[in-house]
């Protein structure tokens, strides 16, 4: 008998005592216990103590002597053994380690009430790349003549590329840096509900105080005050004061100044006074640091085929990458060894996006539904112009989001040749990125067809 | 069962057995309870955590015999509200056991009595030996406060008894200090090691009379016998680890000071003490003095002088201001003896005169 099979032998008992005697009775005596070794047809069972061998041989020998002959008949007897201290701790040793990284992340929701920042986000674990290294730059010489040298410092990228952590970090170093200075850290969300509040309350002379006593002020998301006038208004009074005393503001959003919707053209001109920065797409050699790293924050080092494996296959922003490796720090804890790299292809697969594999015919459904038109007039060779469009969007939808071929489109959608399945999917990329409203019109369809 | 106790009996029963009743939550009921047997050999009180257990003996009048058990924060509480003399009665039918104790009538719900667990005694024991009841608890309570608290290393989290020639030893530490203490006995017993868990040392000392205690120790297992009643507890079987070579041979500083003054020199100079409780020791024997300072960012610092004895050479050391000033309450004599055996090595702690016990505390950092 091997160590696996008293290990499985043990489990069935489990399984079946279980269901014998009562869960408080069950959590007591069994929790601690094990199958030690089983030899010449006697089964040795660790437990934790003489009282609990005692016990044992009183009350559970007779149902444990049953469970183990049902499975066969070659276990004669059972003996019970008092596992050593030092041997007990043996078999739970190799998960300690991690273990003791599962307490750690108890700390990462600490965030520090006075200022809102999350201590989890510094520099030390911000990994720079092609990427994001301008921002960074800029970050450091911001924090290095506070109020002067970049006021304000509005970051800018899409969701999940750091942005967070960068200006959070910022706020961070800065208080280490300037101890005696304040740091306030909030989303415009926060900002808008707390004016909200203090306009009910009557209390609005308090809110203006309450954020003037700050000498750093990270607002971050503010793309989420556009048609927002009234905040925006107190925003851009609050922006002033703090401009006017060199005191320094840090702005956070998804997309540029310029691009912010429906934002009053005085503060679009302000967030874009200081220093405007983005963060655009982590190539692959960031995203192998950035999985390296995340990794070895939680003590695991994975293997470098692994880490090429999780930083390729998981397209989309930097969150999903975190998303997995977390997966994959558990699965470390759980089983007691980093994954391999045929563990991690399995484990992904449920993180990858859902390979869609959706019919032509439905797509065209979906699309002419949408605009309104007859699915029909999409196969015939019309050149009516709110026919032509909807084609063209469903070429993309099919190239893009479905990777199928130009030719299958083409024959597909009432036999037309490969180019002009080329020319307007090239037609409808190059619109959608001035065009909004076509863009919007994508997305939606998007939404539709998931 | 029907049983009748005097209250005065009662009350110390519960109140010494009740501590070795399970007090977390999740486990299997019946280990909170306290289980009353009334048999033959008279009234005995039960409770056990399955870490230790007692069996304790109380006087009083059976009526009728029969076993029950019933929860012992219930019992504690009851115990704990009697004044004056009087008898307590116990009476029990079927799920509850009525108490009634002059006017007052209170029905109690009982525990599954099937559920609770016998006390483990010894099988072979490996050393058994009488002690007195005083000489175990002085032994034991002036280190057990020493162990470590964590119990990733069980045998740090224990006390340490062993015997070895005429004398007989207790040992704690918790890898940053260490605490010895030693006594020389008339009789002689036999050699034997124990570990008791620090946790039950505590318990187990604090219930022990000071009259003979019989000692039976095997692998896993000790137990204490007395009149009255006996306790059990799981004994760590681990190496532990020996200590014996960390203590320092050779001292290049000695101080003897009064013990009054440095505990409140001690005291003022710890309130400036930063993050790491850190309090900086400087033997002076020049000036014969050793003088103490701390400093905190945020506070300010403070530092002050305890003039004594002070030999060999001037040296500093830091220490963790907690691990200064635990010893002291429990050094009876008037002066202590601080040896310093170098930069970043262990510093000893005695008092002046007392050769039984020892106190070892590694030095932080400077």
């Amino acid at each position: 008998m091997n160590r696996l099979d008293a290990r499985e032998l043990w489990e069935y008992v489990l399984t079946q005592v279980e269901l014998s005697i009562s869960p408080a009775n069950f959590n007591t005596w069994f929790r601690d216990s094990s199958i030690v070794k089983i030899e010449d047809g006697i089964v040795y069972i660790g437990v934790p103590s003489q009282f609990f061998r005692d016990w044992y041989l009183k009350k559970f020998n007779m149902l444990l002597l049953k469970i183990i002959r049902s499975v066969s008949h070659e276990y004669r007897n059972i003996e019970y053994t008092i596992v050593k201290d030092d041997r007990r701790r043996q078999p739970k040793e190799p998960r300690r380690t991690p273990q003791q990284t599962t307490e750690m992340p108890l700390d990462e929701f600490y965030i520090n009430k006075s200022d809102n920042l999350n201590p989890r986000y510094t520099f030390d674990n911000f990994v720079i790349g092609a990427f994001n290294e301008l921002a960074h730059t800029a970050a450091q010489t911001a924090i290095k003549r506070p109020g002067v040298t970049y006021n304000p410092l509005f970051i800018y990228g899409e969701t999940g590329r750091g942005k967070t952590h960068l200006i959070q970090a910022i706020g961070n170093q800065f208080k280490k840096l300037y101890p005696t200075r304040k740091v306030f850290y909030l989303t415009s969300e926060k900002f808008g509900t707390d004016y909200t509040d203090s306009l009910q309350a009557g209390t609005a002379n308090r809110f203006k105080e309450k954020y003037r006593q700050f000498d750093l002020i990270i607002m971050d998301d503010v793309q989420f005050l556009s048609k927002k006038e009234k905040m925006q208004e107190e925003l851009f009074h609050l922006f002033n004061a703090f401009h006017d005393n060199n005191k320094q503001v840090i702005f956070s959003s998804d997309r540029a100044p310029v691009a912010i919707p429906d934002i009053a053209d005085r503060l679009r001109g302000r967030f874009a006074s200081g220093m405007t920065v983005d963060i655009g797409e982590p190539d692959s050699e960031s995203r192998m640091a950035i999985v390296r790293k995340k990794a070895a924050i939680h003590g695991v080092t994975l293997s470098d085929e692994v880490v090429e494996h999780i930083a390729t296959s998981v397209a989309g922003s930097i969150r999903e990458l975190e998303g997995v490796i977390n997966s994959v720090v558990c699965h470390t804890q759980v089983k007691g060894v980093p994954p391999d790299l045929a563990e991690v292809r399995q484990s992904l697969r449920s993180f990858a996006r859902p390979q869609k594999t959706v019919s032509v015919k439905h797509v065209v459904s979906k699309v002419a539904e949408f605009y309104g038109i007859d699915e029909e007039s999409i196969y015939e060779k019309t050149r009516r112009r709110e026919v032509v469009r909807p084609r063209q969007v469903i070429m993309y939808i099919l190239r893009e989001d479905f990777s199928v071929s130009y030719p299958t489109i083409g024959s597909k959608l009432g036999g037309r040749d490969h180019t002009t399945v080329i020319h307007s999917c090239e037609k409808v990329k190059r619109e959608v990125i001035d065009d909004t409203e076509l863009a919007k019109e994508i997305q939606d369809i998007r939404t539709l067809l998931v | 069962m029907i049983i009748t106790l005097d209250k005065k009996e009662f009350m110390e029963g519960v109140g010494s057995v009740s501590r070795f009743a399970e007090r977390r939550t999740g486990t299997l009921p019946v280990l909170a309870g306290i289980a009353i047997i009334a048999g033959d050999d008279g009234i005995k009180l039960r409770a056990t955590n399955l870490e230790t257990g007692i069996d304790l003996k109380v006087n009083g009048k059976i009526q009728e015999t029969g076993v029950v058990a019933l929860p012992a924060n219930t019992l504690r509480e009851i115990a704990a509200s009697f004044s004056g003399g009087g008898t307590i009665t116990l009476e029990h039918a079927g799920e509850t056991v009525v108490v009634s104790t002059g006017g007052a009538r209170s029905t109690l719900k009982t525990l599954p009595f099937e559920d609770f667990p016998t006390l483990p005694l010894p099988e072979a024991p490996q050393a058994k030996f009488t002690l007195s009841g005083a000489t175990l608890k002085s032994l034991v309570t002036s280190v057990m406060n020493y162990a470590s608290t964590s119990s990733v290393r069980p045998e740090l989290a224990s006390v340490l008894l062993a015997a070895e020639g005429g004398s007989i030893k207790a040992v704690a530490t918790d890898s940053f200090r260490l605490a010895e203490k030693k006594i020389s006995l008339k009789a002689t017993i036999p050699p034997f090691t124990m570990l008791i868990p620090a946790k039950n040392a505590a318990d187990i000392m604090q219930t022990l009379p000071d009259e003979d205690i019989e000692i039976q120790v095997d692998d896993h297992q000790g137990a204490f016998f007395w009149s009255t009643g006996v306790l059990t507890t799981r004994l760590v079987s681990a190496n532990y680890p020996d200590y014996t070579q960390i203590i320092p041979k050779s001292f290049i500083a000695d101080a003897t000071l009064l013990k009054k003054d440095f505990e409140a020199a001690l005291k003022r100079t710890a309130i400036f003490s930063d993050s790491f409780l850190k309090v900086r020791l400087e033997f002076d024997a020049s000036g014969k003095k050793v003088s103490l300072s701390a400093q905190n960012a945020d506070v300010g610092d403070s530092s002050e002088t305890v003039s004594g004895s002070v030999s060999g050479e001037s040296v500093q050391l830091s220490f963790n201001h907690r691990y200064l000033s635990a010893p002291l309450s429990g050094l009876a004599s008037d002066s202590i003896t601080l040896s310093a055996s170098g930069i970043g090595r262990a510093m000893v702690l005695r008092g002046s005169g007392d050769t039984s016990f020892l106190y070892l505390v590694m030095p932080m950092n400077q």
